[in-house]
Parts: C-alpha cells; sequence; structure tokens
C-alpha cells in the first residue's frame, strides 16, 4: 500500500477532488495547511505597515491505495491541480506498513 | 413530560437511598466500632438524581483515628453499590475536616451545601450540620466570590451566549449549572432575599430543563447532556409531535434557558456589589460617566428618571447607545424597568427612532453589548421587526456553533473588538481605521442573514427584501442603503473567491472589481466577510482562511487602483448616461474615470455639471460645502501647471486640514478636483463669511492674483496634531499599473500642509498629476498618484528622483 500526499493549490481542490472521485478514489483526509517552497517568503507592505508573508495557504491531500494503483492517482492528482506556474505544489509518496480498519479490524488493503 | 420527569427523578432517588441504607447496614455497620454516617451530597443530595448520573457520597467518620478502620468495609460497601448498576463517587472526612476551609478543594464546600442524612449514625450527622452554618457565615464571601468565579468562567467557555446550536444543558449559559449556581447563592448569601426572588422566578424553566435532562439521559443510556441535532429531533418528535419542526421546538429550549441565564446574571451581579475590596471599589471610577439621565455605579448603569427614558423610543434608544459608547451593561433594576415597560415596544414599532439616532448608535464601540441587551428586553425586534424571524433560529450547519441571530451579533462584536484589541488581525484592523461609515458595516452584519428566517433557499434575497423594510422604517438616508444593500447582496462574494479562485491570477483581480467597483466598498465588504467567517465560531478565523482573505482584499485592491486610471468614461457611456438630458452632460461626463460615477450619486454629478457651465463662463468654479462634519472644497477649471498644489496650499495656509481627495480630468481637460476638510479652529463654523472669503481665497490663487508662497509665509503655524507615534513616509513607484502613468504609493505621517508640500514637489519635478486620491486615518495619509511627465510615463531615474524627493518632504520632525 502507498500512502500518496499532494499539495496543492486551494482552488485546486474541487477539480482534484473530482478527479479521484472519476477513478474511484472516495477516501480522503483534507487539510488547510500553510507553508512555502524554494522562493521562502517575501514582505508585503500596505498603507506603509510591513508585513511578513512567509507562509502562502495550500491544501494537503491524503489518501492512502494499493500499490497497484499508484501511478494512475499521482497521474490524476497532478494533471488536475496543474496551471503551470510556481506554485503549484508537490506530490509525495510513502510506503505504507499496515492499514487496520478500527470498526471491525480488517486489516491491509481491505481496510482501505 | 415534566411531571413524569419529576416522579422518576424522586423514584431513583429513593431507590438509591435503600440501595445505600441496605449496603451500608450490611457492610459497615456490623464492622465499624466506632460512629459513622453516609451522606448524599451533589446532585443527590439534592434528589437530583437523573438516570444514569454518578452518585456522590460522603461517608462521615467521627475521627482521624476511625479512618484506617473504614477502609476495608468501605471497599465491600461500595462494591455491592456498584453491583447495583450504581456509579459512586466517595470521600471519607471527619466533621473537622468539613468545618475548614480548603483553598484548593472549594467544590467540597459547595457540595456540602447539598449534605442529606442517609444511613448510619444521625447523631454524628447532627453535629455536623450544626457546625457548618457557623462555618458558612464566616466564609460567606469567599464563597460567594469563587462561586461568581467558576460561574464567569464556564460562561466564558461558551461565549457568554445560550444561544448555541448544540448546547450542553448542563454546562452551558442557562443551564443547569447556572440554577445551581442561584440555589448555592441562596444557602450561602446572609441577604438572600433577591437571589431567592429571581430563584423562584425561574421554577417553570427549571422544571422544562430537568425534563429535557430526564430525556437525554435516558435516550442516550449515559449522563449526556449535549443536546445534539439528533436527539433535538427525538424529544421535538416525544414533547410535541411527530411532524414538529426541532427548530420550533429548540426556540422553546433557548427561551427557557434564557430565563435562567438572566436570574444567574443577576446573581452575579449581586455578588459583585457585595464584594467590598479595594479592587471593586478602583474599578468603580466609572461612575464618574453618570449623566442627568443615568447614573453608573458598579459597572452597571441605572435609570435616574425612568419615566423620561422611557417615555419615548428616541430616548430609550440613548440608553443604548450610553451603553454602546462605554460598553457599560444596564444593571438588572434598569433592564426590569425596560422589560416590563408594555408601552415601549409599541413604540420602537410605531414611532421607531430617526437614523440619526440609528447613526448615533451603530458608531459606537459596544454596540454587540447594546445589541444583545435590546435583544434581552424584547426591543430589538420591536424596532426591526424582521429580525423576529431569526430570533433563537436554528440553521443545521457543520461549521456553525450559533443560532442566526446570534451568529450576526458576534460578528458585530468581532468588529468592536477588532476596533478595540490590538491583537487582533494587523491588517483588518488597519482597514477597520480606515473605514468612515462603520454604522452601515454594523447595520449590514445585522441583516445579513435574517433572510434565512424570512427566505429560506435565498437568504440572500431574503435579507435584502428585509432591509428594504427597515431603510423606510429608519428612514436610512439612499448612500447608507446602496452600501449596506451592496454588503448584504455580495456578502458570500469574498469568501467564496479566496477558495474556488486562483488568486495570483490577474483574471480574478479583474473578476472582482466587476463585482466590486471602489475601494471604499472592497474595505467594507473585506471587513464584513471578516466576521462573518469568525463569527461561525470560535477558531473559524484559522491563519489559512485569514491569509486567503487577505490575498482576495490585496488581488482586488490592486486591480481597482489599476482601474482608477484605464477605466474611463468612454463617448457611448456618456451619451447613455445623459440620455433624455443636455448632449453638454455627455460631454461634460466623458473621460472621468468610471469611478466617479460609482462614488457620487446622481445630484453631485448634477451639481458638478451646474458648476462645469460656471467654469465655461467664468473660467474656474469654486463652492465649498458643509459635508457629513467636515466641509468639501470642489473647484472646476481647466488644467494648469500645479493646480492640485495650489488648491492643497490655499486650503493649508487658512490653517484647514485636508481629510481626504480626488482629483480627475475629462476628456475636454476640464479637472475636478474635490477635497474634503475639516477645519480645527472652527473658523468656518463660526464665522460663515469666512466661507465666502475661503473660496474667494481660492478662486484668486487660481486666476494667480494671490500666490500660495505669500500665503503661506502669512501664515501662522498652526499646533501639529499630538501623535503616540511617528509615521515614517513610505513611498514606492510603478510603470506597470498603468499603460501611459507612473503610480506612485504613498503612505507618512499626516501635517498640515503636507499635501501641499508634495504636490509642489510633484510640480517642481516637471510631473502632472492626471488622477488623485487622498486618504487620512489618525495621522497617517495615504495618497496614491497618476503621474506623467512630457506627456508619457516618468522614466526609472526620474521616479526615484521624485521618490526621495516626496520622502524628504513627508520626513516627521
Amino acid at each position: 500500500m502507498k500512502k500518496i500526499e499532494a499539495i496543492i493549490q486551494p482552488h485546486k481542490l474541487d477539480e482534484v477532488r473530482d478527479a479521484l472521485k472519476n477513478i474511484g478514489v472516495d477516501g480522503l483526509t483534507i487539510s488547510e495547511v500553510r507553508g512555502h517552497g524554494r522562493q521562502k517568503g517575501h514582505k508585503e507592505v500596505y498603507r506603509g505597515m510591513e508585513y511578513e508573508v512567509d507562509l502562502l495557504p495550500k491544501i494537503k491531500i491524503e489518501t492512502v491505495v494499493p500499490d497497484a494503483r499508484k501511478d494512475e492517482v499521482t497521474r490524476a492528482i497532478s494533471s488536475a491541480a496543474r496551471t503551470g506556474k510556481i506554485g503549484d505544489g508537490k506530490i509525495f509518496v510513502f510506503d505504507v506498513a499496515e492499514a487496520i480498519r478500527i470498526r471491525n479490524d480488517d486489516s491491509g488493503e481491505l481496510a482501505l | 413530560m415534566i411531571e413524569q420527569a419529576l416522579a422518576s427523578l424522586a423514584e431513583r432517588t429513593r431507590f438509591v437511598d435503600e440501595t445505600v441504607s441496605n449496603a451500608a447496614a450490611q457492610h459497615l455497620t456490623p464492622h465499624l466500632e466506632t460512629p459513622f454516617a453516609v451522606c448524599a451530597v451533589g446532585g443527590y443530595g439534592r434528589r437530583e438524581l437523573f438516570p444514569y448520573s454518578d452518585i456522590d457520597l460522603l461517608v462521615l467518620a467521627e475521627s482521624e483515628s476511625g479512618l484506617a478502620a473504614i477502609k476495608e468495609p468501605l471497599s465491600h460497601f461500595l462494591r455491592v453499590i456498584w453491583d447495583c448498576g450504581l456509579h459512586a463517587s466517595q470521600s471519607v472526612r471527619t466533621i473537622a475536616d468539613c468545618c475548614r476551609l480548603h483553598e484548593q478543594n472549594i467544590e467540597l464546600h459547595i457540595s456540602l451545601l447539598d449534605l442529606r442524612f442517609v444511613s448510619g449514625s444521625a447523631s454524628l450527622f447532627e453535629r455536623l450540620t450544626s457546625g457548618l452554618p457557623a462555618f458558612y457565615r464566616k466564609h460567606e464571601n469567599k464563597l460567594i466570590d469563587e462561586l461568581a468565579g467558576m460561574a464567569a468562567k464556564r460562561h466564558a467557555k461558551f461565549n457568554n451566549t445560550v444561544y448555541h446550536l448544540e448546547p450542553s444543558i448542563k454546562e452551558a449559559p442557562g443551564g443547569f449549572r447556572d440554577i445551581h449556581l442561584l440555589h448555592w447563592m441562596s444557602l450561602l448569601a446572609h441577604e438572600r432575599g433577591r437571589i431567592q426572588e429571581a430563584l423562584e422566578a425561574i421554577e417553570g424553566p427549571r422544571r422544562f430543563l430537568t425534563a429535557v435532562r430526564c430525556f437525554l439521559h435516558s435516550a442516550s443510556k449515559r449522563d449526556n447532556n449535549l443536546l445534539s441535532f439528533e436527539l433535538q429531533d427525538k424529544i421535538s418528535a416525544d414533547w410535541l409531535n411527530e411532524s414538529a419542526d426541532p427548530a420550533e421546538w429548540m426556540r422553546l429550549y433557548y427561551r427557557n434557558a434564557r430565563q435562567v441565564f438572566h436570574a444567574a446574571l443577576r446573581a452575579l451581579e449581586f455578588a459583585e456589589l457585595k464584594d467590598p475590596s479595594i479592587a471593586r471599589q478602583f474599578r468603580d471610577w466609572r461612575a464618574r460617566l453618570s449623566t442627568s439621565e443615568f447614573t453608573v455605579s458598579h459597572e452597571r448603569i441605572f435609570l435616574r428618571n425612568a419615566a423620561y427614558t422611557l417615555n419615548s423610543a428616541e430616548s430609550a434608544l440613548e440608553l443604548f447607545t450610553f451603553t454602546a459608547r462605554h460598553g457599560i451593561p444596564l444593571s438588572w433594576d434598569a433592564q426590569r424597568r425596560v422589560s416590563s415597560d408594555a408601552e415601549l415596544p409599541p413604540r420602537f414599532l410605531s414611532q421607531p427612532p430617526p437614523w440619526n439616532a440609528w447613526r448615533e448608535f451603530f458608531s459606537q464601540p459596544h454596540v454587540a453589548m447594546a445589541l444583545r441587551q435590546m435583544q434581552d428586553t424584547g426591543l430589538l425586534s420591536a424596532a426591526i421587526p424582521h429580525w423576529h424571524a431569526v430570533e433563537c433560529l436554528v440553521v443545521r450547519d457543520f461549521y456553525h456553533r450559533y443560532t442566526v441571530d446570534e451568529h450576526s451579533i458576534v460578528a458585530i462584536e468581532v468588529i468592536d473588538q477588532l476596533g478595540l484589541k490590538p491583537e487582533f488581525s494587523v491588517r483588518f484592523r488597519q482597514l477597520l481605521l480606515e473605514e468612515e461609515d462603520r454604522a452601515s458595516l454594523r447595520l449590514a452584519l445585522l441583516l445579513h442573514d435574517v433572510g434565512k428566517g424570512t427566505r429560506p433557499g435565498d437568504h440572500v434575497q431574503g435579507s435584502l427584501e428585509a432591509a428594504s423594510d427597515v431603510f423606510e422604517r429608519l428612514s436610512v438616508p439612499p448612500q447608507n442603503r446602496e452600501t449596506i444593500e451592496f454588503l448584504i447582496a455580495h456578502h458570500l462574494d469574498l469568501s467564496k473567491v479566496m477558495t474556488r479562485r486562483d488568486l495570483d491570477d490577474p483574471a480574478t483581480g479583474r473578476f472582482l472589481t466587476s463585482q466590486i467597483p471602489t475601494q471604499e466598498q472592497l474595505r467594507r465588504l473585506a471587513l464584513l466577510t471578516y466576521a462573518d467567517i469568525s463569527a461561525v465560531n470560535p477558531t473559524a478565523m484559522t491563519p489559512w482562511r485569514l491569509e486567503q482573505l487577505w490575498r482576495a482584499y490585496s488581488a482586488c485592491q490592486e486591480q481597482l487602483t489599476r482601474e482608477l486610471i484605464t477605466n474611463r468614461i468612454d463617448r457611448e457611456q456618456g451619451a447613455s448616461l445623459a440620455a433624455g438630458q443636455s448632449p453638454e452632460l455627455a460631454a461634460f461626463l466623458e473621460g472621468f474615470p468610471t469611478r466617479y460615477l460609482r462614488t457620487h450619486t446622481a445630484a453631485q454629478v448634477r451639481r458638478h455639471f451646474e458648476l462645469d457651465q460656471k467654469r465655461r463662463r467664468e473660467g474656474t468654479a469654486v463652492s465649498i460645502t458643509q459635508d457629513s462634519g467636515a466641509f468639501l472644497l470642489t473647484v472646476l477649471a481647466s488644467d494648469q501647471p500645479g493646480l492640485f498644489a495650489k488648491l492643497c496650499g490655499a486650503l493649508a495656509c487658512r490653517g484647514m486640514n485636508i481629510l481626504k481627495a480626488e482629483a480627475s480630468s475629462n476628456s475636454n481637460g476640464c479637472i475636478l478636483d474635490l477635497i474634503r476638510f475639516s477645519d480645527p479652529l472652527r473658523n468656518l463654523e463660526l464665522n460663515p463669511d469666512e466661507v465666502i472669503r475661503l473660496e474667494w481665497t481660492v478662486e484668486c490663487v487660481l486666476r494667480g492674483s494671490l500666490s500660495v508662497a505669500d500665503l503661506i509665509k502669512q501664515r501662522r503655524h498652526a499646533p501639529r496634531p499630538s501623535s503616540g507615534s511617528k509615521v515614517m513616509p513610505s513611498v514606492r513607484f510603478s510603470n506597470e499599473a498603468s499603460d501611459d502613468c507612473t503610480l506612485i504609493d504613498f503612505t507618512g505621517e499626516d501635517r498640515p500642509g503636507l499635501l501641499y508640500d508634495m504636490t509642489s514637489a510633484i510640480s517642481a519635478a516637471g510631473c502632472n498629476i492626471e488622477l488623485v486620491l487622498v486618504d487620512t486615518e489618525a495621522h497617517k495619509a495615504m495618497d496614491v498618484f497618476y503621474l506623467t511627465q512630457a506627456g508619457g510615463k516618468l522614466d526609472e531615474g526620474a521616479a526615484q528622483g521624485l521618490l526621495e524627493e516626496l520622502k524628504r518632504v513627508a520626513m516627521p520632525v
């Protein structure tokens, strides 16, 4: 099993969610997060007052899928979230040792 | 249902008493040589044993030496009780222990107030009960103070409101703990008359809540006090009927909880009045705010002449305006007098106070507190009948925590606190400081969700319809109506854009400006959205949402600044706007920024057009009028070098303080300058002829018969406004904002003559001011200039040189 974690632009959430739904991925965890990539932060001036804008709002999507579906899912996220501009985000893939459904103790892919 | 619930409590208490007595007779009496008593305390002591509630026991021993012997028999005794399905919490104490103050365990002394004998030595129990009264008399003030402190903390945890969508009927304001508070205070207080009276007044709500709590515990099969949506459905079907609307049943709940909460607040007020501490007396410094109508004492307002204050809706509103101004609530007595005056609601309904009185009310810093008091006394729905539709209205939503009415008042509270507490978002606080029309903003917040009660399914339209009626009732002037309607109609726009649109895409800025046409409307809408999101629940405004909202605001603000110069009224638009009127009007309008039409009423445009006709005859047209507590200088003139600087200089040399300014031109080379200024020395107000003299001075300066430089030399230096901190000048320029002009964005410390010095520097640099937007907030000046030099943009070197010069002239002394 693989855990797929994607950091995307907030306005791309609906498109990514639809893309995942279309390929049958319904189980998702979504969080509002803030962070920055290589560009780091910048200073913003409003009415003469300086504000440090070092963390930009992003959306984090997490899902766990069977190994065989990893490429299909990452492709769906990537094509739905892409605008071609800096700040589109990143996708990370992790190995998952075990999954257990708390309700009935189903385990492995059965628990997904 | 209520009688059934009360009977079940009595039955359960009887059953538990019997079980405890039997267990004690079996496992304690035969094994203990020294006297002991098993007592009920807490809810069990009060015979308030709800299904599945724990039972609190006190095992009383004669002396410390007997405590060791009790340990083993006690464990057998408790096992029997647990085996009977009862959850027991026990403590073992001596009489001396119970009659000694435990600073860290005040709850012990509170629980002993409900002490009741169950089993064991009656004489030992009597020794305790005869010793306790002296203890409570000695520590009366301390215990009442602790109780009040705990209640205030508990109320604050629930945001001091009963209007939670899924309330805890035990802990939330208006719940059982408030009934207990009154009960305990009535047992503790030496002068208990007022508390007893409050307790008796809530006998009905107490019985109601008892039945509700019985239902919750039975339906959940555990000690559950949360009135969840699911349980609201069940209790509504059970209490009313299967098809009943749970929201209607919840209104019944809120009405009862509100009575309990008010009685608890009355008890807390009583506790405060008893407090003789020096700190308390120090806090009473606000007594100096007392007027001929109201007395301020112990942080409460008392009526001096109730007959006068309650004689008309307008004078009653003054009472609430006093609360809104100083943040001091009405005393219990004042509330009672207002609530019990049966004539007052009809007066608010038939002859509501005029808009000026409402504007004064909504402009104060503590409006939310005053609105809550108006709601509690029934006057808010009398003044605004549509309010009744959202009072105590539950609209189920995963994120919302409060009823619709409470959400709107909390949103106004967010604005109040934003203005008062520096720790709130610095950026939105800055926006609020720039906002002049806070009355319209707050009224829009009050009405923005009224449609949820009047027109579910399309609440925005419903709120607009309600607002239209409110405008008629309160005689709201057209300009405020337009602002409030805009805010209600667009109150969801920014929150949608911040999550659904790419905020880095210039198209998002263009989309927003198609909905939000001016900076002033954008600022108000951003503040309204900030308050609306923050009022959803205490954690709704996360740093994530705050950042997204600010980015949406910035995208729109940047685009509006660009459009100041690019979006002009073209020939076709001018003709269509002047259709059926003079063709000269079309020619007058052509070329002005589109903002001009969005920020001026038809009457103002007509007035400018009339002045333009005078300009065409005489070369210039100058007019000074009073404008909402300040003055407005309107000048129409043909373009000439340094025109705007001359106007600023003419005003500065007469000691006037420029608050706002706009300068723009049409396609025929007619310059329209609008400068709003204050007169700190009240020269114009006290000497009406001075207005004519100032108009004459301006005309002479424009014609060249008077020199600004000479006038400035004659000027007596006006005192600088006091300022806690200096604002260092910040100037930036952009050649990207417009195709033809250079944008200069300036912020710095305001001072008399600053704008004259800056515009003179701009003229001296050979620049022409194509458009200007000037604003001030306290001691800060915020100006946007669009400049050209030799008919085009400034090159990098010239712009940098001008920036340095502007910084130099604006540097605080």
